[in-house]
């Protein structure tokens, strides 16, 4: 969908090479292709230039030009994004911050890391950890995702049950607004002054400006960890025992649900330890002091006990916490081995309507003649239903996509939300209304223009369309670097 | 003001529920007199009043428990005032989703009553719980100590509906605690005083009660020592609660002793068991840097010292000349209290610090009789602030008498952040309605 004649896209690609370099300017149709999806394959949008800035003037420069050119720009990071909010929906320039992925500063004493967009989540926990310290918001693709695009989502992952999300531990931002200009919001300080630019820019999905420098928060790592199994005949059984334990005065770190599609999916593929034949398992894991860690865990099995637990067990070491946490970590990685698509959702609902809600979703996913396997964080009451299905067989897609929007409406129903840490970008957008009247619309659309009042900075997305679906392509294929088994989604 | 204004307010709330001449003397800031006082019953009258004042041009400044109407700069012209204390209901409380939805007028004591009724509480303490509200709370950024450990209203708001200048019910975020649905709106309302939006309905992430709940006093010779020990906490695999860095004036004034040396007040709750390893672990931590004596206080004794803290600012002295709020990184805390008082002694005035050690939150009190007139106490907060500012924080004056304020600016420099908080406040509030003047950067 380039809209650029080529004689104008000749000079503009002479103009980025002067500002970045040879070598930082993607601009032929085949580089670009690498660039047209995100995690979410349904998706795809071509830019007109791929453009690798390593620093803060350098984006600057490149947001300028576009500018001066009227082209729509949008940062990326690693593209691991799972609603298409990355995506240059209507052309123009995709800013990929992988090459500026440094950890500038850390500051033990204040607890507080200085990092580029570009860095990989995990990469900062690996960089603090020999000092005893991590960075909590943990997203399941923390080893290939970046903090800038956790900025982007406000990413969450199993530990946000007790830590928090993304907006939890970010403390200021460097940022190139849409015009160009480089400010900073907050700092290293733990408020500052005005209004909470920095809480607001988390989570805009890109339409705010571009983060350039992140100063987040870094914890010390616990004294003790404590990881339980507890295995169910039925779901609903597991679903009440996450209202027990919260009602037992606990809060565990992170409490996740997988149900038995997930686990014989998981078994065939990796052999984690969990039994095949139940209906659904929670992990749960406590973490903080040593003393009456044993005591919390002990309340923590007999809640789920007493709510029908067939089998609780703790792990015993942490070879064997490893392993029940491979099984949730890698249950992406089995559904490919069973089905040849599948559709991540993303919901959330209060926790104590769980037994309804994914009795609901089994029914509108059987209703469809599909198949659905969960796997989610049950204490955030953050479903993650995975749709299965094959892309070959005409007509299922469409099917797919329909029985994804009845579970955001159940979702919605129950007083929850279309979105708990995938964010809107484009998958989304036209579910908007189902819980947000014109009212909060407008006003979103007021605070979005006084950032990007030129409507340039990653355009297209978060608000319901105007034309139905717009010209983003919903039919699947699979992405060019999957089609070649370089890659598989997660 | 015009009459018909008076009358559309009584059309809209009922006529009892309209102050005007004399009745609005409770309401006055800044020595100035509200033009009339409405208290609307719903969400909806605070719409329709909204919708009337914009009509008449007629500023509005929302008030909820009036516990922080000292704060910021003096409104430019003080127009209506809205008070939200109708608003008073729990609105949902659901104790296994940890969540509730509360009303903006409802006060933080009556909430955590009802939520302890339950087994939980909102992990926010700030002062004059009696009579601070949810809505000014938030719209004032308060928090108390137990934020080292739990975190401060940005960390607990989910979800907010509010009433924007043209009368519009906005609402932002949701009620469940994961949420990445559009923009985050609520975090806009946090600390905006009341300039963007009136907060009628707030949904708040919730705790489950601790099974027991202490505070260490520590007591150390000097504050460097207890600074010290501050940091060893930090340092150290404890879960604290509160870390409260307190100097010695403010030790005399919250009666734990006279005013030389320091203390350092640790919170610690949760399982009885982990509370009793943490107390007898914190004494033996703070034993080789300096601890001259530690008392572990429960029940009554804690609720009076905390409640006690939340107020030392205001009451360090019998006459209190202005006090002042300092954010600094952690490691900062200790020099700049020690800092600051050495200023104020220079310039023969007394100064009670009382800091949230790990969040970097300094309270800063000037007090010192007939001593304190308006040219040294400007200039003491002049010269405060530009100690933070050295520091790299920032300092906002929290309670001084007007003549004070019209010397030294409330707020610290707004940066060129203040240009998008500009545009914001426009595309929110276009006319300029709600409380004028009163932020940060004179928004």
């Amino acid at each position: 969908m380039s809209s650029l004649d080529p004689g104008r896209k000749a000079g503009l690609r002479r103009e980025l090479e002067g500002l970045l370099g040879k070598g930082a300017v993607l601009s032929d149709p085949e580089e670009l292709l690498v660039y047209e999806s995100d995690g979410l394959t349904l998706f795809q949008a071509l830019a007109d230039f791929v453009v690798f800035p390593t620093s803060v003037e350098q984006v600057s420069a490149v947001v300028r030009l576009a500018n001066r050119e009227s082209l729509p720009f949008v940062a990326r990071g690693a593209g691991t994004g799972l609603s298409g909010g990355c995506l240059p929906a209507e052309g123009g320039l995709v800013i990929s911050l992988m090459r500026m992925n440094r950890v500038l500063e850390v500051d033990y004493e204040n607890q507080l890391a200085v990092v580029e967009p570009g860095l990989v989540n995990l990469h900062l926990s690996w960089a603090v950890g020999p000092k005893g310290f991590y960075y909590a918001p943990d997203p399941s693709s923390q080893q290939a995702c970046t903090i800038g695009g956790n900025i982007a989502n406000n990413s969450g992952g199993p530990h946000t049950l007790k830590y928090g999300v993304t907006v939890n531990h970010v403390l200021g931002l460097e940022v190139v607004l849409p015009d160009g200009e480089i400010i900073w919001l907050g700092g290293r300080t733990r408020e500052s002054q005005g209004y909470d630019l920095t809480g607001l820019f988390v989570g805009s999905e890109g339409t705010f400006g571009i983060a350039t420098k992140i100063i987040v928060r870094i914890l010390r790592r616990p004294q003790a960890v404590k990881t339980v199994l507890a295995v169910f005949d039925a779901v609903e059984a597991a679903s009440e025992s996450v209202s027990a334990v919260i009602g037992r005065g606990l809060v565990p770190a992170a409490m996740e649900m997988i149900d038995q599609l997930t686990i014989q999916a998981v078994e065939d593929a990796f052999g984690c330890g969990y039994p095949r034949d139940a209906a659904a398992a929670l992990l749960i894991e406590l973490d903080g002091l040593r003393e009456g860690m044993e005591a919390q865990a002990e309340r923590v099995m007999a809640a789920c006990r007493e709510n029908g637990a067939r089998e609780v067990r703790a792990a015993r070491d942490e070879t064997e916490r490893q392993l029940l946490w491979k099984g949730r970590k890698s249950a992406f990685g089995a559904y490919g081995r069973i089905s040849p698509a599948y559709m991540v959702m993303d919901g959330v609902i209060p926790r104590t309507r769980l037994p309804e809600v994914l009795r609901r979703v089994n029914e509108i996913v059987g209703a469809h003649e599909l198949r659905v396997g969960n796997v989610f964080h049950a204490g955030d009451g953050n479903l993650h239903p995975n749709i299965l299905y094959d892309p070959r067989r005409p007509g299922e897609v469409a099917r797919v996509v329909t029985a994804g929007g009845e579970i955001l409406k159940v979702c919605a129903d129950v007083g929850g939300s279309i979105s708990g840490e995938h964010g809107i970008g484009l998958e989304k957008m036209d579910y908007m209304p189902l819980i947000f009247t014109e009212a909060d619309l407008h006003a979103m659309r007021g605070v979005r223009d006084a950032w990007n009042p030129r409507g340039l900075c990653n355009p297209g997305k978060i608000f319901p369309s105007r034309k139905a679906c717009g010209e983003a392509s919903i039919a699947y294929r699979p992405h060019p670097i999957e089609a070649q088994g370089l890659a598989q989604r997660f | 003001m015009p009459a018909t204004f008076h009358d559309e307010l009584r059309r809209i709330v009922g006529p009892a529920h309209v102050l005007t001449g004399i009745e609005c003397g409770p309401y006055v800031i800044e020595g100035r007199t509200p033009e009339a006082v409405v208290a609307p019953g719903s969400k909806e009258d605070v719409a329709a009043v909204l919708v009337a004042a914009g009509e008449a041009s007629v500023p509005v400044t929302p008030w909820g428990g009036g516990t922080t109407m000292a704060v910021g700069s003096p409104p430019s012209r003080l127009g209506l005032v809205l008070l939200l204390g109708r608003l008073n209901r729990l609105v949902e409380h659901e104790p296994g989703d940890l969540t509730a939805t509360v009303e903006g007028g409802m006060t933080v004591q009556a909430l955590q009553e009802a939520l302890g009724r339950r087994g939980q509480w909102l992990s926010l303490d700030p002062p004059h719980a009696a009579k601070a509200t949810i809505g000014g709370t938030l719209s004032a950024n308060v928090a108390g100590p137990r934020r080292h450990l739990y975190g401060g209203c940005r960390d607990l708001l989910i979800g907010l509906t509010v009433v924007t200048a043209d009368g519009a019910i906005v609402k932002g975020g949701g009620k469940v605690v994961k949420n990445v649905a559009g923009y985050d709106l609520p975090k806009l309302f946090i600390g905006a005083f009341g300039t963007l939006g009136v907060i009628v309905e707030a949904t708040l992430k919730l705790r489950p009660r601790p099974d027991a709940d202490r505070v260490v006093v520590a007591r150390f010779e000097r504050l460097k020592d207890a600074g010290v020990a501050a940091r060893t906490v930090m340092a150290s695999d404890l879960l604290p609660s509160a870390l409260d860095l307190i100097d010695g004036e403010a030790v005399r004034a919250l009666g734990l002793g006279g005013a030389d040396g320091a203390a350092l007040l640790v919170g610690v709750d949760g399982m009885a068991d982990q509370v009793d390893w943490q107390c007898r672990e914190i004494e033996r931590l703070l034993e080789p840097v300096g601890l001259r004596e530690a008392r572990v206080l429960d029940g009554a004794e804690r609720d009076r010292l905390w409640h006690a803290r939340g107020t030392v600012g205001r009451e360090a002295f019998a006459e209190t000349a202005a006090t002042m709020r300092w954010v600094l990184l952690p490691s900062q805390v200790a020099d700049c209290m020690e800092q600051g008082a050495a200023v104020a002694q220079r310039a023969g005035l007394r100064a009670a610090t009382a800091a949230h050690a790990g969040v970097g939150i300094v309270e800063a009190a000037l007090g010192g009789g007939e001593h304190a007139d308006l040219e040294r106490v400007a200039a003491v907060l002049s010269e405060w602030r530009a100690l933070v500012r050295g520091a790299g924080g920032h300092a906002v004056i929290q309670w001084a008498p007007l003549a004070v304020k019209e010397r030294v600016p409330v707020w610290d420099e707004a940066g060129p952040a203040l240009r998008i908080m500009e545009r914001i406040k426009a595309q929110l509030d276009p006319r300029g309605v709600l409380n004028p003047g009163r932020a940060a950067g004179g928004i």
